[in-house]
């Protein structure tokens, strides 16, 4: 899963167009207006998964979003939204620790009697907001549900060959090859348990407003008053630790509006998306920051086009890039520069292993230095690179992506290449990602990317030759054949070690090249604390933990 | 009178029906593949993928054929359900249209009370400073873009003197009167500079008339010059100025509901062509078309009562 960015800028269309065009001003306008926030030093960002431990009660908590959620039916509609929301109402079979890491969890154990088979044990007590205890037979419904491959996590179950009750508290699962990552989508959505009557029952409707939940987390759903607000409360008869807030209710607001809430108190927090809303709360009275390890990354990925075919100049331009720069001037110091393509929370296990692997990185300096450059103009020159045609970069409008095509136009030119910049509306950006014809005008966009998983071989399996992401037209034999031993290595150690050579192999030949990694911000009044302030809180119950400072 | 309305309400089925082709053949038309946003994240961007959405969803079938199903769902009182949300669109407009509404009657009241308010003034007291005064001031309201009057308002009463809240529509009539003070103020600054102008105007126009130096020569108060003469002869481009400004604010409360964090219809419609949410889009952008039609006709019948001179015209 990846997150399409806030798609703010309107498109002019029917009678109300002069309206329209208003509206996509004024967002560009107060989202200036509201960076007032004193610019933080991208070297001195901390990322710490926690917050401290929470001591008093809470009897509600006002809660922003950036956006409605779509539907609070995860298999059919999944956006952050839903999630922030839901990860606190349901729960999963694994759950993502804020450290990243999962664990099983209603399945209380999971064993691997060999490399094909996944036995997963129930936990027992467990009842559902309405009532009835869950069954093997919910958790079997809720799992092929996962799989009808029309709903979003369908592709997770692609190497399952089969799935079976084998006991009251028994499910089995059977694979046509070893999956790796299939434990960590099963903290994911595909992990959810649904109550399959109460799903059922409320059929199309399920997930929108007006409908109960059919989950047995910490939180039940309360209502959903479309437009307006969601609520939460807490559930009497949950299994597990009972948390201290008994009510969250969840508005949404965007860019200035966000920002003012947060800093008139009239929310108690938020989890920012975006680097540019933190950045403007930085600093404003009445509420803390908290960063924490995301996976999420701001990447250049080149396209077929032959602008930047040779290895040798897209090394060359990560080398001239300058990351520091773009963190500074295009987020407000929120990111930190980075070479690879997934952020440090993809790091669940074995986590020194991915640490040194990262620092080993090569042509990926924060700021270039003068032998850097000298560097990279050598292998423009070995690569005999067309000086004469602009390199063309893709980029919308947003603060953030102007600021890093200049950067890239620079960077270019510091090395004997010309750029030139096509912007396009936000709307049509997203058809970059999957539209080969559209990319066809470009030779390189400025992009973004997150994995879901906690995991980075949930990423790099992009850049495999017969990949859909791999614009580049990247080959590589060995590559592929490293991957999918990776896939389907279970063993942590060994997988992590495997991981290691290909990110080599991927940022050795420049396939993306990577800028910075975006943390992920918990915004919370000061007088609270609690959550995990890592990504962690799209699958991880984080109103459970919220509460006062003081008992 | 009977035989007016039925020809107005033939009139306005014919309108809407060609205003629902021509928007629904524009969203059709804007950029931005619908696919993109309703196959889920970009991993799931593949050819096979995208097919079998827009198969799903009826994007592969031509324009026409995709209006005819819409139109004929919608003759069955079925508006369809919300691409982004799987809501029904029918629900969405109903937890939404009460906010909108509400804003824009709040507003029409500011700009008719103050606007009104201020154009007498002037027009009464022509040529003095009160005059000059209420002239600039209103010339300055009107240069500001309502997504700027938005920003300051909240940014003072807002953020800085915490009057009034930031976010959100508010629950309750009083809530929602403290909630949507500011954002009704923003969108009728505009308004109130524009209806000033014209009640000013038309004031004048109606103290020139001959009946006016006669009754002002026969010794008749001022007061009562100005309310029975001028006033009610000028009232009726003022009405119309009135009908039309509120009406063009249905379509207009967008800016603020962003700046506001409200979800009214105007986000709920920024959102829907955004992701080319079809059915949404088209609902929203009808609903307004609507709004503006009941609006105007609405001013149009009403005209005649105040003017009988317009009434003799029309039979």
């Amino acid at each position: 899963m990846t997150h399409l960015p806030s798609r703010r800028t309107a498109l002019a269309a029917g009678l109300v167009a002069a309206t329209m065009v208003a509206a996509a001003g004024c967002s560009g306008a107060t989202r200036s207006t509201s960076g007032s926030g004193t610019a933080t030093d991208a070297a001195k960002l901390t990322l710490t998964p926690v917050t401290a431990p929470a001591k008093g009660e809470l009897a509600r908590a006002d809660w922003l979003l950036e956006d409605e959620p779509d539907s609070l039916d995860l298999d059919t509609q999944g956006s952050s939204a839903g999630r922030v929301v839901l990860t606190n109402v349901c729960e999963r079979l694994y759950q993502l620790q804020p450290d990243m890491s999962t664990k099983p969890f209603l399945a209380e154990k999971a064993e691997t009697p060999d490399d094909r088979t996944l036995v997963l044990t129930l936990r027992s007590g467990v009842t559902f907001h309405a009532g009835t205890p869950m069954t093997a037979d919910d958790v079997l419904w809720s799992l092929q549900r996962h799989a009808d491959p029309d709903m979003e996590q369908g592709d997770e179950f692609g190497n399952i060959a089969g799935m079976k009750k084998t006991g009251d508290r028994q499910i089995t699962i059977t694979f046509k090859a070893p999956d790796a990552l299939f434990s960590k989508a099963l903290a994911g959505d595909a992990g959810i348990v649904w109550n399959k009557e109460q799903v059922e029952k409320a059929g199309k409707d399920f997930g929108t407003p007006g409908q109960p939940d059919a989950c047995t987390g910490p939180y039940a759903l309360g209502g959903w008053k479309s437009g307006d607000s969601i609520t939460i409360e807490r559930y009497d008869g949950y299994w597990g630790e009972k948390p201290l807030t008994k009510k969250v209710i969840f508005r949404w607001a965007t860019d200035s509006a966000l920002v003012n809430a947060l800093t008139t108190g009239a929310a108690d927090g938020a989890y920012a998306e975006s680097p540019n809303t933190a950045s403007a709360l930085n600093g404003k009275k009445g509420i803390e920051q908290h960063y924490g390890p995301s996976t999420a990354s701001l990447v250049l990925i080149p396209t077929e086009r032959g602008g930047l075919k040779d290895p040798r100049v897209r090394r060359a331009l990560s080398l001239a890039l300058d990351r520091k720069g773009i963190a500074a001037s295009g987020y407000g110091g929120m990111v930190q520069p980075w070479g690879t393509p997934v952020g440090s929370g993809a790091w669940g296990y074995e986590k020194p292993v991915f640490e040194a692997a990262q620092k080993a990185i090569a042509y990926a300096p924060a700021a270039p230095t003068a032998d850097d450059l000298a560097a990279a103009e050598q292998l423009v020159k070995d690569a005999g690179a067309d000086a004469a045609t602009p390199i063309v970069i893709g980029t919308d409008a947003s603060q953030g992506r102007t600021v890093v095509a200049n950067a890239v136009r620079a960077a270019l030119q510091r090395i004997g290449l010309k750029g030139q910049i096509k912007t396009v509306p936000t709307a049509q950006f997203e058809q970059f990602y999957s539209d080969p014809e559209i990319r066809g005008e470009i030779d390189v966009l400025v992009g973004d990317w997150y994995i879901s998983k906690a995991d980075p071989m949930g990423f790099y399996d992009n850049a495999l030759s017969d990949s859909s992401n791999n614009w580049v037209g990247f080959k590589d034999k060995a590559y592929d054949a490293k991957v999918k031993q990776a896939l389907g290595t279970l063993d942590d150690a060994a997988r992590a070690k495997l991981t290691a050579d290909v990110q080599k192999t991927f940022t050795d030949a420049a396939v993306w090249i990577s800028v910075a990694q975006v943390p992920s911000v918990l915004v919370l009044n000061e007088k609270l604390t609690g959550p995990p302030a890592s990504m962690a809180y799209l699958y991880y119950p984080w109103a459970a933990e919220l509460g006062a400072k003081e008992g | 009178m009977l035989a007016r309305i039925s020809r107005r309400l033939a009139g306005l089925l014919a309108t809407l029906l060609a205003a629902s082709f021509v928007i629904f053949a524009a969203v059709y038309a804007a950029p931005g593949d619908p696919a993109v946003f309703l196959a889920g994240g970009r991993d799931k961007l593949t050819p096979e993928k995208l097919e079998l959405v827009r198969a799903q969803y009826h994007l592969d079938e031509p324009l026409v054929v995709q209006y005819g199903r819409w139109l004929g769902d919608c003759l069955q009182f079925d508006l369809g359900r919300s691409f982004k949300y799987s809501d029904q669109v029918a629900d969405l407009l109903t937890a939404r249209f009460p906010t909108t509404l509400a804003l824009v009657a709040y507003a029409t009241v500011l700009f008719v009370v103050l606007g009104v308010g201020a154009g007498i003034l002037a027009a009464v007291r022509r040529g003095t400073w009160i005059d000059s005064a209420v002239v600039g001031g209103t010339t300055l309201a009107a240069s500001v873009p309502s997504f700027v009057s938005a920003i300051a308002l909240v940014a003072l009463f807002g953020v800085q003197l915490g009057w009034f809240p930031v976010t959100g529509g508010g629950e309750g009539f009083a809530g929602t009167l403290h909630h949507l003070t500011l954002p009704a103020l923003a969108l009728a600054l505009g308004a109130l500079a524009l209806i000033s102008r014209v009640t000013r105007q038309a004031m004048a126009d109606a103290g020139a008339a001959d009946h006016v130096e006669v009754a002002r020569a026969s010794g008749v108060p001022e007061r009562e010059i100005v309310l029975r003469h001028v006033l009610r002869n000028a009232l009726g481009p003022i009405v119309t100025m009135c009908g039309l400004v509120m009406a063009g604010m249905l379509a207009g409360t967008v800016v603020v509901e962003t700046a506001f964090g409200i979800s009214g219809i105007g986000s709920l419609l920024v959102g829907a062509i955004n992701t080319h949410d079809f059915p949404v889009a088209q609902a929203v952008l009808l609903l307004m078309v609507t709004g503006y039609i009941v609006v105007t006709t609405l001013v149009d019948l009403v005209h005649p009562l105040l003017d009988p001179r317009v009434k003799e015209a029309a039979a």
